[in-house]
């Protein structure tokens, strides 16, 4: 190492030492308080989406084989996406891509503002969300739930690919506030996990 | 701990203290009489104006408004008698003209005093709550002393509020022109009235705190304990008065009984000064001109002052100003939210910080409401550990205010509750600034968490290095989905100045992150990554899936209610 490294070098070293000892400032009691229990942890424990939402189905929306779901969240927002049920990953190569220009509009240009997001395009739940493609065919995506069209994952325009890695997290679709009555009237034609998992046969 | 016997301050005890020893000699109250001109004097008593208005308009300052003697028939008594009676002749005959004018014989009843509505003359109307039983200005001394006493306040000094309604001002304008134009050119017109009229509120305030201050046992000044004296037209005395605000000048007052517009004496005078003194233009409807100068300005003052109808409306109000409590708290459950929760009238965990807080400091202050503020907040399910938040509780209207000793005692107490939920440091008793020093760059400050993370796969040394090498990372944060009913989507930069990973003894894929992030992160979407919402996560960073099953607050770095 060159003086010049060694004094560069030098400074960094003091200077992460100092961060650590901040860092290493916990007192005793503290310390205590957070050591968890190991023996008391789940060897899984529940996922951010099996704690926080309650996980519904809509089989053969439309068509048979289009089976999407629907992630409510305690506060009444809906996410959508595909389940892995879904014909599209029967296809060879899975999802190649997907496209939200579909309908009236592109549904990834548009950006909704504000705490009462009144901007948002309110769709009805066979509203086209968008066009899924595979190597031999292309698979229209639906709303499913009625309701404003908050948000859509963009991240599926350059990685495709999030869908056939992880369809029920990164490779979500789109996310939609339904209003209450919207949320009841479509709820009774929906199954839950336990007859989805009889239905399809999925472990 | 035991709350604090609230002192007594004895009623009766004081009344009889009152009457059997005046502040004011019988002499001193004759003395300031007859310093006064008494052809002007004279005058004023004709005109129905009470004997402490002809004190305020002379500039008289001070306790002889307190005096229970003064009287319109005791000064009328003076003026007009000999000058050199002895003691013992004066005092008697000062209580006879006493008794008369204090009594609440109608046959006996002075004439409300045009100028001060009776204020001055401690009369007022029959919806008063209470009512006095004389109308001196020991009486009302009495009337608040029981009302402090009553409400059990403590108290080792006051400040005394008067209001009065604003025409008040209006009549003490007009009196004012017409000593001036009337008196003017007396010889002892500038010296008397050199100091200017003393105002009704400072009058009354004269009148009653000295005899307060006896019987509370404690003196007046800018206090946080404060009463509030007002007088404000009652329904009888109201009329339809309307008095126009601003100007002093040239007003036109209606009244509800003259079928007429009274006009003041100002726009009067003016209007006599630019004509002829022999003739004079009729301003009133129907009246005939005036035939002397003398004639019409007694007439006007009676006429310009308002008819008194009815006296004023009287209310005592006291309260103390708020108190504010500051210190930090620590939350020991994860069942436990910082303020009251509650949703379609069901509660949300099992308690609040605010209310174990709150609570227990209203009660044993014996105060009538607090408010809770704290500096930023934490979920109900995160720990709130460490040197804890910075907190304010703002009480209203003490009884009492808590000394040194007494706030340590009650931050034990609320650290030593059998459930341990919450616990309280460095409480005291802060300034109204606190509030400031509170909301200082609460924006800007660290925050220094600890959260129990899993991971899909086993921990490797790597993994603590790639970690730990992170400094002042930038992430990308959208609105968490938990959040987004109720706030705009938008995505938020944000900085994680440090973190650090401690192993977990027993578990290769749980591990304890340590970190320190800019004030305003979402920790818990940092680990989890929120659907990828949030980039880059714990589970990018790693290269895996990461859940997140416990957070815990371990530093709110700010420099307020630090020990």
């Amino acid at each position: 190492m060159s003086t010049e490294e060694q004094s560069i070098d030098e400074t960094n070293n003091s200077e992460s030492r100092a961060q650590n000892h901040e860092q290493e400032e916990l007192d005793e009691d503290l310390r205590l308080l957070l050591l968890p229990d190991a023996s008391s942890l789940p060897q899984t424990p529940p996922s951010a989406v099996e704690s926080n939402f309650v996980t519904y189905f809509a089989l053969d929306f439309m068509k048979p084989g289009h089976d999407q779901y629907v992630c409510r969240h305690a506060n009444g927002l809906c996410v959508i996406g595909l389940a892995s049920s879904h014909i599209a990953f029967k296809d060879e190569g899975g999802i190649t891509a997907v496209d939200f220009n579909v309908g009236k509009s592109d549904r990834s240009g548009f950006k909704v503002t504000g705490k009462r997001k009144k901007n948002a395009q309110h769709f009805e739940s066979n509203t086209a969300l968008c066009k899924v493609s595979t190597c031999n065919d292309s698979f229209i995506v639906r709303c499913c739930v009625k309701g404003s069209l908050l948000e859509v994952n963009q991240q599926l325009i350059k990685q495709p690919d999030l869908l056939n890695t992880s369809a029920d997290r990164e490779g979500y679709i789109a996310i939609i506030m339904p209003k209450p009555a919207d949320w009841l009237k479509i709820k009774a034609s929906l199954v839950d996990v336990q007859e989805y998992k009889k239905l399809r046969q999925v472990s | 701990m035991e709350g604090p016997q609230l002192k007594h301050v004895p009623p009766t005890a004081a009344h009889h203290l009152l009457s059997d020893a005046p502040e004011v000699a019988p002499s001193e109250l004759n003395d300031t009489v007859q310093s006064l001109p008494s052809n002007a004097v004279k005058d004023l008593l004709s005109q129905e104006i009470c004997a402490r208005c002809i004190f305020r308009l002379f500039g008289v300052q001070g306790h002889i408004y307190s005096c229970s003697l003064l009287s319109s028939s005791t000064m009328s008594y003076i003026i007009g008698g000999p000058t050199d009676l002895s003691g013992d002749t004066m005092d008697s005959c000062f209580r006879k003209c006493e008794n008369l004018s204090s009594s609440k014989d109608p046959k006996c009843d002075a004439k409300l005093c045009s100028l001060c509505l009776g204020i001055l003359q401690f009369k007022f109307s029959c919806d008063t709550r209470t009512q006095l039983n004389k109308n001196t200005p020991d009486a009302v001394a009495v009337l608040i002393a029981d009302m402090v006493r009553e409400d059990g306040h403590q108290i080792d000094s006051f400040s005394l509020e008067v209001s009065v309604p604003p025409v008040i001002v209006e009549n003490d304008n007009a009196i004012q022109s017409y000593m001036r134009t009337r008196y003017g050119a007396e010889p002892w017109f500038q010296e008397k009235l050199h100091f200017g009229c003393v105002s009704t509120k400072d009058a009354l305030k004269f009148s009653i705190v000295y005899p307060l201050e006896n019987l509370l046992g404690c003196k007046s000044n800018m206090n946080s304990f404060r009463i509030r004296l007002t007088c404000g037209l009652s329904n009888s005395s109201k009329g339809a008065r309307k008095c126009p605000e601003g100007d002093k000048s040239c007003k036109r007052i209606k009244t509800g009984l003259d079928n007429g517009v009274g006009v003041t004496y100002d726009s009067m005078v003016s209007h006599i000064e630019c004509s002829d003194s022999s003739k004079v233009e009729s301003n009133l409807d129907g009246e005939k001109p005036f035939n002397s100068l003398l004639e019409m300005s007694s007439k006007l003052c009676g006429m310009f002052l308002e008819k008194v109808i009815g006296p004023c409306h009287f209310t005592v109000y006291c309260c103390r100003a708020p108190i504010y409590f500051g210190g930090r708290y620590l939350k020991y459950s994860r069942n436990v939210s910082q303020t009251r929760w509650i949703i379609d009238d069901e509660r949300m965990g099992e308690a609040s910080v605010e209310e174990i807080i709150g609570e227990n400091i209203l009660q044993r202050c014996h105060g009538d409401s607090y408010k809770f503020h704290a500096a930023g907040r934490e979920d109900i399910d995160v720990r709130m550990l460490g040197p804890g938040r910075p907190f304010l509780v703002e009480v209203q209207n003490v009884r009492l205010v808590p000394s040194d000793s007494f706030v340590k005692d009650l931050e034990k107490l609320i650290n030593n509750l059998e459930s341990k939920l919450v616990g309280v440091k460095n409480l005291k008793l802060v300034g109204s600034h606190g509030w400031n020093v509170m909301r200082e760059g609460e924006a800007e400050k660290q925050k220094q968490y600890a959260a129990l993370v899993w991971i899909s796969r086993p921990l490797n040394d790597e993994d603590l290095q790639s970690v730990s090498s992170l400094k002042d990372l930038k992430i990308l944060q959208r609105t968490p989905i938990r959040v987004l009913h109720r706030r705009s989507p938008l995505e938020r930069e944000k900085i994680i100045h440090w973190m650090k990973i401690e192993t977990v003894a027993g578990s290769s894929q749980y591990f304890l992150l340590h970190l320190c992030t800019q004030a305003g992160t979402y920790i818990k979407e940092f680990v989890h990554g929120d659907l990828g919402r949030t980039h880059p996560s714990i589970g990018t960073i790693l290269g895996c899936r990461a859940e997140i099953l416990q957070l815990d607050v371990t530093n709110v770095k700010m420099d307020c209610f630090l020990p």
